[in-house]
C-alpha cells in the first residue's frame, strides 16, 4: 500500500518535471545564417566579396518598402543575400549582450538604441567607422547622435534616425474652455490644470514615464548626469534639476489621471474618443511625432457602422484638424523645450566575419536614395541634408523644429545599465507619488553614480 | 588455485560449473551495468543543461564581470565580494524575505485549494468530475504569455471586469483602483494569479493519491461511525501524505523562483524595487543592469535556499519511507 502511494507521488512528482521542462520555453536562437566568411578580405568596402549577412533592426519603424529596398540593393551590390531580423525593443538589450560578442551568432551589422550606444561602443562591441565617416556623411549627420557613438575621437556607431516627441492636443476641448495654444513651459502647465477633469486629464502623463518627464528637467537647464574630472555623476540634486522636477510633479499631481506606476504609455489611446463615452481622456498629450498615425476620429458608413480596418475590428482613425493639433513644447522662457530625442544609431558588429560586406551595407544605408526614403517615411533621416523630404504638412514642421532643440541623454558609458536597472522609472514614479524631491534625489543620486561609469 | 592432482570427471565438472559461474555472473554484471547505462543519458544531460551553467555561475559569482567581460575584457577574481556586497545589501534581505513569504502563503493556498478540488473530484459522478478535469487541464495548460495577457487585461486600471464588477457592489468604491501601485495589491494580484495556475497540478497530483486509499478502509471506518471530517483527518489525509509532502515541495520551489508571471505584471505597469521578487530581482541585476557576477553570486544564494529548504522536506520524507 505504502509502496503504491510512493510510487504514485513519484510518478506525479516525475511527470511534473519533465512537465516543467517542457514549459521553460526556450529563448528562440536568433542563429544568423551561417555566413561564407570573406576570405583573403581586402581593405576596399566597395568590392567586398559576396557574403550572406544579416541586419538587426529593432522593431517596426523601418517599414517594408524600406526593408525591401536594402533587400534588392545589396544583393545587386553585393550579390550575396542580406537576412533582415527583427528585434523588440523590449528584450533588445538582452539579446544585442549575448550576441554580438559572439562572432557565429553576431549580426553583422544592427541598429541601437541612441541612448544604449554610448555603453556599447564604450566595451568595444562595434568596428571602427573613422574612415568611411566622410563618405557616409561627414558633418551633415545628426551630430548629438554622432557623439554617442564616438570613443576617443573614432567613429563607431553612427545615427541612423531620430524622431523628437512633440504636442498632440484637442483644438476643440482648448477652443471651448477658451485655453489657448500656450508660449511658455508654465503656460502650459496651468492649462492642463485648468482643463483636467475627473474623467478627463489635461495632460496625459504616466506618473514613471521619465522619457517625456525629462523635458522639462532639460527645459530647466537640468539634467540627469554630467562629467567630472572624467568621471560621470549622477545629478538629479542638480539646482536646475530639482526646479524641473518640482514643475514635472506639479503638472502631474494637478492634471493627469494616470496611474503613478504608468511608464510605456500609449497616451494616443487616450486623446481619441472612447467608444463607450465618446469623449477623450486626455486634452493633451505628448508623443513621438509619428503618433499622429495613430489618433483621429472614426467614421461611419453608410450603414452607420464604424468603418473598420483590414483586420475587421480595429476602426480606421483619420485625423480631423478641427478636433486636433500639435505643437512643440515650449520653453522656460517661451521658444522651444529641449525635448528627448528619440531614434536609433546603428554600426558594424566587431565580431562579425564579414566585415566589408557590412560596410557596404553601411554604405547602402547612408546613400542619398536611402536617407531620402527614410525621411518619406516620417523618419528623421540621419543626414541632415535630407530633412526636406520629410515634408512640410504640420507634423514635419514640428518635428524639425522640435528635434533642432532636442537632447539625448548622458553619453555615459554605463547608461544602459541605469536604464535597465529601472531605477529612472522608479524615482519619477515617487516623485509624482508626491515625494520629497530633495531627499528623494538624494537617494537615487547615489545608486545611479556608480552604475554610470560602467 | 586449483590443486594439481584432480580427476579429469571433477575438472569437467568444475569447468563447467565455472562456465556456468561465469555466465551467470556475466550476464549479472551486464544487469548490474544496465542500469547504469540507462540513466547515463540523463546524466549527460543534466551534466551539460545544468551542470555546466552551476559552473559557469559559479566561476563568474567570484569575479567582477559586466559588460566589458561580456564583450572581451579579462574578469577580474574578488574572491567572495560579490556576495559579501549582496549579503550586507538591506534591499537585497528585503527581496528575500519578500519571496519567502510570497513562496509559502502561496504555496499553502495552492495546497489548500488543490486539496479541496481533488475531494470534489472524488465526490462528483463521472460527467462533472469530466467537466472539472477538462477546465482544470485547460488552466494548467495554457502559456503564460497568454494568459498573463488576459489577467492583465482582468485587472487594468480603466477598462478591467475585476474593478468593474467590485465597482458594483453597494459601498465599495473601486472605480479606476490602481492594483498596480501599491506592493500589496500588486501581490495580492499576483498570487491569485499564481495559484490559479498551480492549482490543477496539485489538485490532479491528490486525486491520483486518493485514488489509492482503499474502499474496504472507508467503508470499516463509516461502519465504526467515524464522520465525514474524521475519516478525512484521521484516514485519508495521512494515507496521501506522502503525495501531498511532494507536491508542497515542489510548489515551495516553482513559487520561490517565480519570474515570468511578476516579469509581465511589472511591465503592465510596476517598476520599483518593492516589487522584485528573486526572479525579477536577479534578472534587473544581470540582464537588466549588466552585472552579471552579481546575478550570478544572487542566484547561487537563490540554489542554497532551494537546496535547504528542500533537504528539510527530503529528509522527512524518506524518514518517513523507513
Amino acid at each position: 500500500m505504502k509502496k503504491t502511494m510512493i510510487g504514485a507521488a513519484a510518478a506525479t512528482a516525475a511527470t511534473a518535471l519533465v512537465l516543467a521542462g517542457c514549459s521553460t520555453s526556450s529563448d528562440e536562437e536568433t542563429t544568423a545564417p551561417t555566413t561564407e566568411a570573406s576570405t583573403g578580405a581586402t581593405d576596399e568596402a566597395m568590392t567586398a566579396e559576396s557574403a550572406d549577412i544579416t541586419l538587426w533592426l529593432m522593431g517596426g519603424d523601418t517599414n517594408e518598402d524600406l526593408r525591401q529596398y536594402l533587400k534588392d540593393t545589396y544583393a545587386e551590390e553585393n550579390g550575396g543575400t542580406l537576412t533582415i531580423e527583427e528585434q523588440g525593443w523590449g528584450d533588445a538589450l538582452a539579446k544585442l549582450t549575448t550576441a554580438l560578442p559572439d562572432s557565429a551568432n553576431t549580426p553583422d551589422v544592427t541598429e541601437i538604441g541612441n541612448t544604449w550606444s554610448p555603453t556599447f561602443t564604450a566595451v568595444g562591441a562595434f568596428s571602427d567607422l573613422t574612415d568611411m565617416y566622410d563618405e557616409l556623411g561627414g558633418d551633415s549627420l545628426l551630430q548629438s547622435f554622432v557623439e554617442v557613438g564616438k570613443k576617443d575621437d573614432k567613429n563607431f556607431a553612427m545615427p541612423y534616425y531620430f524622431g523628437s516627441r512633440s504636442i498632440i492636443f484637442r483644438k476643440d476641448i482648448y477652443d471651448a474652455a477658451g485655453v489657448a495654444q500656450p508660449t511658455t513651459l508654465q503656460e502650459f502647465n496651468d492649462n492642463a490644470a485648468k482643463l483636467k477633469t475627473d474623467d478627463m486629464s489635461g495632460f496625459y502623463l504616466g506618473g514613471s514615464d521619465w522619457r517625456n518627464g525629462i523635458s522639462w528637467i532639460f527645459a530647466n537647464g537640468g539634467d540627469l548626469a554630467k562629467q567630472e574630472d572624467g568621471q560621470w555623476v549622477s545629478t538629479l540634486s542638480d539646482p536646475n534639476t530639482q526646479k524641473g522636477l518640482k514643475m514635472l510633479q506639479d503638472l502631474y499631481t494637478s492634471s493627469s489621471n494616470a496611474p503613478v506606476g504608468e511608464f510605456d504609455s500609449t497616451p494616443w489611446v487616450n486623446i481619441n474618443n472612447n467608444e463607450s463615452t465618446g469623449k477623450p481622456e486626455a486634452a493633451t498629450i505628448m508623443a513621438p511625432n509619428w503618433a499622429h498615425w495613430s489618433v483621429g476620429l472614426t467614421s461611419e458608413d453608410d450603414n452607420g457602422d464604424v468603418v473598420v480596418g483590414d483586420d475587421g475590428t480595429t476602426p480606421v482613425l483619420t485625423w480631423d484638424d478641427d478636433t486636433f493639433g500639435t505643437f512643440a513644447l515650449p520653453g522656460v522662457d517661451g521658444g522651444i523645450a529641449p525635448v528627448f530625442a528619440g531614434g536609433s544609431n546603428i554600426g558594424v558588429s566587431a565580431a562579425s566575419e564579414n566585415q566589408d560586406a557590412a560596410k557596404q551595407l553601411m554604405s547602402i544605408i547612408f546613400s542619398d536614395d536611402y536617407q531620402t526614403m527614410l525621411a518619406g517615411a516620417g523618419l528623421g533621416p540621419a543626414n541632415l541634408d535630407f530633412t526636406s523630404a520629410l515634408g512640410d504638412d504640420q507634423f514635419a514642421k514640428v518635428n524639425i523644429e522640435a528635434a533642432s532643440g532636442s537632447k539625448l541623454t548622458p553619453a555615459a558609458p554605463g547608461w544602459a545599465a541605469v536604464e535597465g536597472s529601472s531605477l529612472l522609472e522608479e524615482f519619477f514614479g515617487k516623485v509624482n507619488a508626491g515625494g520629497d524631491i530633495a531627499a528623494l534625489a538624494t537617494e537615487y543620486d547615489a545608486q545611479i553614480t556608480p552604475m554610470l561609469n560602467g | 588455485m586449483s590443486s594439481p592432482v584432480t580427476s579429469p570427471k571433477r575438472q569437467a565438472q568444475s569447468e563447467e560449473s565455472i562456465k556456468a559461474a561465469e555466465h551467470a555472473s556475466k550476464a549479472k554484471r551486464r544487469a548490474r551495468r544496465a542500469p547504469y547505462w540507462l540513466i547515463a543519458a540523463s546524466i549527460g544531460i543534466l551534466l551539460v543543461g545544468t551542470g555546466y551553467p552551476t559552473a559557469w555561475q559559479l566561476v563568474t559569482s567570484t569575479q567582477s564581470y559586466g559588460l566589458a567581460q561580456q564583450f572581451g575584457a579579462a574578469a577580474e577574481f574578488i574572491g567572495l565580494q560579490n556576495y559579501i556586497d549582496l549579503l550586507s545589501d538591506a534591499e537585497f534581505w528585503q527581496v528575500v524575505g519578500r519571496s519567502l513569504v510570497f513562496c509559502f502563503v502561496v504555496a499553502g493556498l495552492t495546497l489548500v485549494l488543490g486539496l479541496a478540488f481533488a475531494l470534489l473530484m472524488n465526490a462528483v459522478n463521472k460527467a462533472v468530475r469530466l467537466i472539472l478535469q477538462i477546465s482544470m487541464l485547460l488552466a494548467w495548460a495554457m502559456p503564460i504569455v497568454a494568459s498573463m495577457t488576459v489577467w492583465t487585461w482582468l485587472f487594468d486600471t480603466r477598462r478591467g471586469v475585476v474593478n468593474y464588477l467590485l465597482d458594483k457592489i453597494p459601498g465599495v468604491d473601486m472605480y479606476r483602483f490602481d492594483w498596480f501601485a501599491s506592493p500589496w495589491t500588486f501581490f495580492l494580484m499576483a498570487g491569485i494569479i499564481v495559484t490559479w495556475m498551480s492549482v490543477p497540478f496539485v489538485a490532479f497530483s491528490i486525486f491520483a493519491g486518493l485514488t489509492q486509499v482503499s474502499d474496504e478502509v472507508l467503508e470499516a471506518s463509516a461502519l465504526d461511525g467515524a464522520s465525514n471530517s474524521q475519516r478525512l483527518r484521521l484516514i485519508i489525509l495521512p494515507m496521501i501524505k506522502p503525495v501531498i509532502a511532494i507536491v508542497m515541495l515542489l510548489q515551495v520551489i516553482w513559487d520561490l523562483r517565480v519570474f515570468a508571471q511578476i516579469k509581465i505584471l511589472q511591465d503592465a505597469g510596476a517598476s520599483g524595487s518593492k516589487f522584485d521578487l528573486l526572479g525579477t530581482y536577479i534578472y534587473k541585476v544581470g540582464t537588466g543592469s549588466n552585472d552579471f557576477a552579481s546575478a550570478a553570486a544572487a542566484s547561487v544564494i537563490v540554489l542554497i535556499l532551494t537546496i535547504s529548504i528542500s533537504w528539510w522536506y527530503v529528509r522527512k520524507l524518506m524518514k518517513e519511507e523507513d
